[in-house]
């Protein structure tokens, strides 16, 4: 791909400084979408059609279309319905929507509002992690700022939409990043997943329909409407476009969070965007979206684009698009164990496979570390992830497995140099 | 109608059944821990696995799509599903264990996980034997575990309330004792604390697990996590024997059962009845064991001198008995009834008495205002209010009692702690003579000079009559004196009954009371008496109220247990008032 990435205007987290103050966001455009959605000529449909035309696909991970998903929102039945934002971010190697609630709040809150106007909700929710208390005090003063001039609340730009906005912060755990694991917390409960059928647009927040969307989706949509779904479809990848928040972690020289297209091949961004290898050293692997997709080999990334079609055909995924480098020097079975040892640590024990699963799984990976391990401990291993992957109601056991599968997979040679010679074999 | 395919056998079913109920209703068998029928389907064991798939329809036609060789081209879901939460639909194809080596490769493999950090202390452990996760390994379980690390540790001999421990080890977080006291009890005391492979059931710090309904929990823990504080220790399951019978601590007829070992009954368990109880039972009558195993009244006993009853014969009983009833006329007898006796006992009082001239017959009913829930705990504290009131018992209130005793000379009392409940006082039956027939020593019999033992509920088979006017009955699960567990065919016999030698078997001549049902005494006082009534076994009683009472028209020990007791016609289900 030949893009000059130089040449990139950032659109999410523009340069202009003091963004994050309403008086700065309204001067250079800001809610003018709103407005324009709020006028008479846009029904909720033409919104979500137009964003659907958009292919916005969710930036939380799955990646699906978000004007979609919001097509799932069942007629209204004069009962609340909810938006629900996913900032929970809790996935390591992942740190972009920080970057919106600090400098652009206003742009999510917007989308946010255009969200709820589309889909008719009655109330908009964003989730914050716990630690990021700093930005869950930046959230409420915008939504104050907002509130105190009538973006929000009732009868918004006198066109007779009344909509509430609330901000809640997690407690520390992972799995309230999972959708329905987040509707049963900021409903004051245990966060635990919940079991699908029926699906939040059925059946979500206090049983009434909701759809749960990434933050950083969101802050996407006021720029749909802005500039028109052909503009926003017409950058970066064909089949996953936009511009999207790299959020590059590791052994790089310029680590930080990047904003540019969709697509952009992977080298690119580790070799220019963050400044090269540290030290000069050379690139081991890379984990492309966040810890729980599968780790690539640092020498299979050859034309290896972050699009969600180039990283499938690699062997992983775009998750969140937390790019997690290492270089020659990092001890895989060290990383694997680490990572293995954060998903124990944040299973929430409902389901046996994952609840069992993870412990075990650190466990042995721990043996292996402290040069206890056998060989035979490797084809357990794989064994346990396929014990787990699918077996759950979340997707946190599949999210432990794969590290585990894909980095012995992919480098064997330094697990079996770690392991004894089996004694006996695996029973 | 519509059709589900299960393991290549096609069935028809109504509604929307989950697919696990449907599957056990249909009395098929697929291993699960977290559901539960009464409850909410979390789908977090993941035990229940089956292969399940939907038959492809044209969309326009909505035909079933065929294959070339005319079968319906079935659409299968990705990944395997937890039966427990899969809601059934036409045509769908299900796959259990049985049909598929899939489906029980997973649950193996679920059944090893659940395993690793399960302590595996059965030999130890109260709920072996009856325990469904090792039921279930047995069954569907891994031959061997590849576990070979450290398990978790988690906090082991916790009391998480007065009647309930909990040994955290055990647990394995199937959540059903959580969402009993959300979904039955509604008391939310209890909750899952920590995360991961370290969690467990607790109370909210400093809080008690004190539910009136607490010790259900420990009945649907299918892992010995839960365990009630009184039979912690007490007995294996298999040297108890199960006898279905009926909870006398209320009005509300709660099906239970008593597990027995030597003649002595060891605790209570509910039993399944739609109509009554489900499958819950109040704490409150559990208790209620202890009163058929301790200050039991073996032999008949008399006022000797002054205040102090001696032991006497049953023939200087009867003797005695009759004596007293020969010196006065019918008119100066009071005869009491009792709605803590059942319906047999009190009939066969009735008759005896009526036959021999005595026109009034009283009962004082049990009623404790506001004791009473909206669930299985009742304002009426005695089972069988309603059961003698239809025998024509008439209530009597205290001070109609308390006179009736004082004109009357000799005063006849069926089972019934007047005394300790507070109806009389003990000076009260000081003027006439008073015998009674009892169970159990307690003020009551204390005070009166004449005492007959005579069998409780775990003694004999008599029916009796809740609130709702639901007629059941209980079987006997104790031997006394003068009945044996081989040649009574209504006892129930457990493992070493069956299949011991009395070698193996504890034995114990001291549990065994000296009593004898009401009827059997009636029947000796009637001959002594010269009175033309003779009582068979208490079927034979009953078949003889049914014949001649309406309300109990059509009632017999075949048809109750036919169907799990039956409601009696021109009851109400009001509440028994005082």
């Amino acid at each position: 791909m030949s893009f000059d990435w130089k040449s990139y205007t950032p659109v999410i987290i523009p340069d202009t400084p003091n963004l994050h103050e309403i008086d700065v966001y309204t001067k250079n455009g800001g809610y003018d979408s709103l407005k324009k959605v709020l006028s008479n000529d846009w029904d909720p449909e033409k919104v979500i059609n137009e964003v659907k035309a958009a292919n916005i696909r969710g930036r939380g991970g799955a990646g699906f279309n978000a004007g979609l998903k919001w097509s799932f929102m069942p007629k209204p039945d004069g009962g609340p319905r909810y938006l629900a934002c996913n900032g929970d971010e809790s996935e390591p190697g992942t740190f972009k929507d920080r970057k919106i609630f600090e400098y652009n709040p206003h742009l999510f809150i917007e989308g946010a509002l255009i969200a709820a106007y589309a889909m008719q909700c009655s109330a908009i929710y964003v989730y914050i992690r716990g630690e990021y208390y700093s930005w869950i005090k930046m959230m409420e003063k915008a939504l104050k700022d907002a509130y105190d001039k009538g973006f929000i609340g009732k009868n918004i730009l006198d066109s007779g939409f009344d909509v509430e906005f609330h901000v809640t912060g997690g407690a520390g755990a992972y799995i309230c990043g999972e959708e329905t694991s987040m509707l049963e917390s900021l409903e004051g409960k245990r966060g635990y997943p919940r079991v699908k059928p029926p699906f939040p647009a059925q059946k979500g927040l206090w049983g009434r329909p909701t759809t749960i969307n990434n933050i950083e989706t969101l802050a996407c949509v006021p720029l749909v409407i802005k500039n028109g779904a052909d503009w926003f479809s017409g950058i970066g990848a064909e089949t996953h476009p936009g511009p999207v928040l790299y959020g590059i972690s590791g052994h790089v020289n310029r680590p930080g969070v990047y904003e540019l297209p969709t697509g952009m091949p992977v080298l690119t961004l580790i070799e220019e965007v963050a400044g090269g290898m540290r030290n000069g050293k050379k690139l081991k692997g890379l984990i492309p979206g966040g810890s729980s997709t599968p780790i690539l080999r640092g020498d299979a990334l050859d034309g290896v684009n972050m699009d969600a079609d180039s990283l499938r055909e690699a062997g992983s995924m775009m998750g969140t698009a937390g790019m997690i480098v290492m270089d020659e020097d990092t001890d895989m079975v060290e990383m694997l164990w680490r990572i293995s040892h954060f998903y124990h640590h944040e299973s929430c024990g409902q389901c046996t496979p994952c609840r069992e699963g993870t412990g075990w799984l650190e466990k042995i990976l721990l043996k292996i570390r402290n040069g206890d391990g056998e060989i035979r401990d490797l084809e357990l291993l794989i064994d346990l992830c396929s014990q787990m992957e699918g077996r759950t109601i979340c997707a946190l056991a599949d999210a432990a497995a794969w590290p585990v599968r894909y980095t012995i997979d992919r480098f064997r040679d330094e697990f079996e140099a770690r392991c004894k010679k089996s004694t006996y074999a695996l029973a | 109608m519509p059709e589900i395919f299960i393991d290549g056998k096609r069935y028809e079913f109504e509604g929307k059944p989950k697919l696990l109920q449907f599957i056990l209703d249909n009395g098929k068998e697929v291993p699960f821990f977290c559901y539960h029928p009464e409850m909410s389907a979390p789908a977090n064991c993941r035990q229940c696995y089956v292969k399940v798939g939907t038959p492809v329809q044209n969309r326009e036609t909505g035909e079933y799509e065929l294959d070339e060789n005319g079968e319906r081209v079935i659409r299968w879901f990705p990944k395997m599903q937890t039966s427990c939460s899969m809601e059934m639909t036409d045509g769908m194809v299900v796959h259990t264990q049985e049909s598929s080596e899939e489906v029980a490769r997973a649950q193996k493999d679920t059944m090893e996980l659940i395993l690793i950090n399960h302590p595996l202390d059965c030999p130890i452990c109260d709920q072996a034997g009856e325990c469904p996760l090792q039921i279930q390994t047995y069954k569907y379980g891994p031959e061997g575990s590849r576990f070979e690390v450290k398990k978790v540790h988690k906090p082991k001999r916790v009391e998480l309330g007065p009647r309930v421990t909990l040994d955290a080890e055990r647990c394995i977080n199937c959540t059903r004792c959580v969402r009993f006291t959300e979904e039955i009890s509604g008391t939310h005391q209890l909750t899952i604390a920590s995360r991961g492979d370290k969690n467990y059931p607790i109370t909210a710090p400093g809080m008690e697990f004190d539910d009136p309904y607490s010790l259900n929990t420990v009945d649907i823990c299918p892992v010995g996590a839960l365990t009630s504080t009184d039979f912690r220790f007490k007995a294996r399951v298999w040297e108890m024997n199960q006898t279905p019978s009926i909870d006398i601590t209320g009005g509300k007829g709660t099906n239970v059962d008593l597990w027995t070992r030597d003649n002595l009954v060891l605790r209570l368990t509910p039993r399944y009845n739609e109509n009554v109880n489900t499958h819950w039972m109040p704490d409150e009558s559990r208790m209620a064991y202890t009163k058929f195993n301790e200050n039991r009244i073996s032999r008949p006993s008399i006022k000797a001198d002054g205040d102090n009853q001696i032991k006497t014969s049953w023939n200087n009983a009867i003797e005695t008995f009759a004596e007293k009833l020969e010196a006065v006329k019918p008119a100066d007898v009071l005869v009491l009834g009792s709605a803590h006796a059942s319906v047999e006992e009190n009939y066969a009082l009735m008759k005896t008495f009526s036959t021999w001239g005595v026109n009034d017959f009283h009962f004082s009913p049990d009623v404790k205002e506001g004791f009473g829930d909206d669930f299985l705990l009742t304002d009426d504290q005695a089972p069988n209010t309603k059961g003698v009131k239809a025998l024509g018992f008439s209530e009597t209130s205290a001070e109609d009692l308390k006179a009736a005793i004082k004109s009357a000379k000799v005063v006849v009392l069926l089972n019934d702690e007047l005394v300790d409940r507070g109806v009389l006082g003990s000076e009260d039956l000081k003027k006439p003579y008073v015998i009674s027939l009892a169970t159990n020593e307690t003020e009551t019999s204390k005070s009166t000079d004449l005492v007959i033992p005579i069998t409780c509920i775990a003694e004999h088979a008599a029916s009796y009559v809740n609130v709702e006017g639901r007629i059941q009955r209980s079987l006997p699960a104790k031997e006394t004196k003068y009945t044996h567990r081989k040649l009574d065919l209504e006892m129930s016999e457990g493992r070493l009954d069956r299949y011991g030698t009395n070698f193996d078997n504890w034995v114990n001549e001291d549990n065994k009371v000296d009593c004898t049902p009401t009827w059997e005494l009636m029947n000796n006082l009637g001959k002594r008496l010269g009175l033309s009534v003779q009582f068979g076994t208490s079927r034979e009683i009953m078949d003889e109220i049914a014949s001649s009472n309406s309300s109990f028209e059509g009632v017999s020990y075949e048809k109750m247990d036919d169907e799990n007791g039956i409601q009696l016609t021109g009851m109400n289900k009001e509440e028994v008032s005082a």
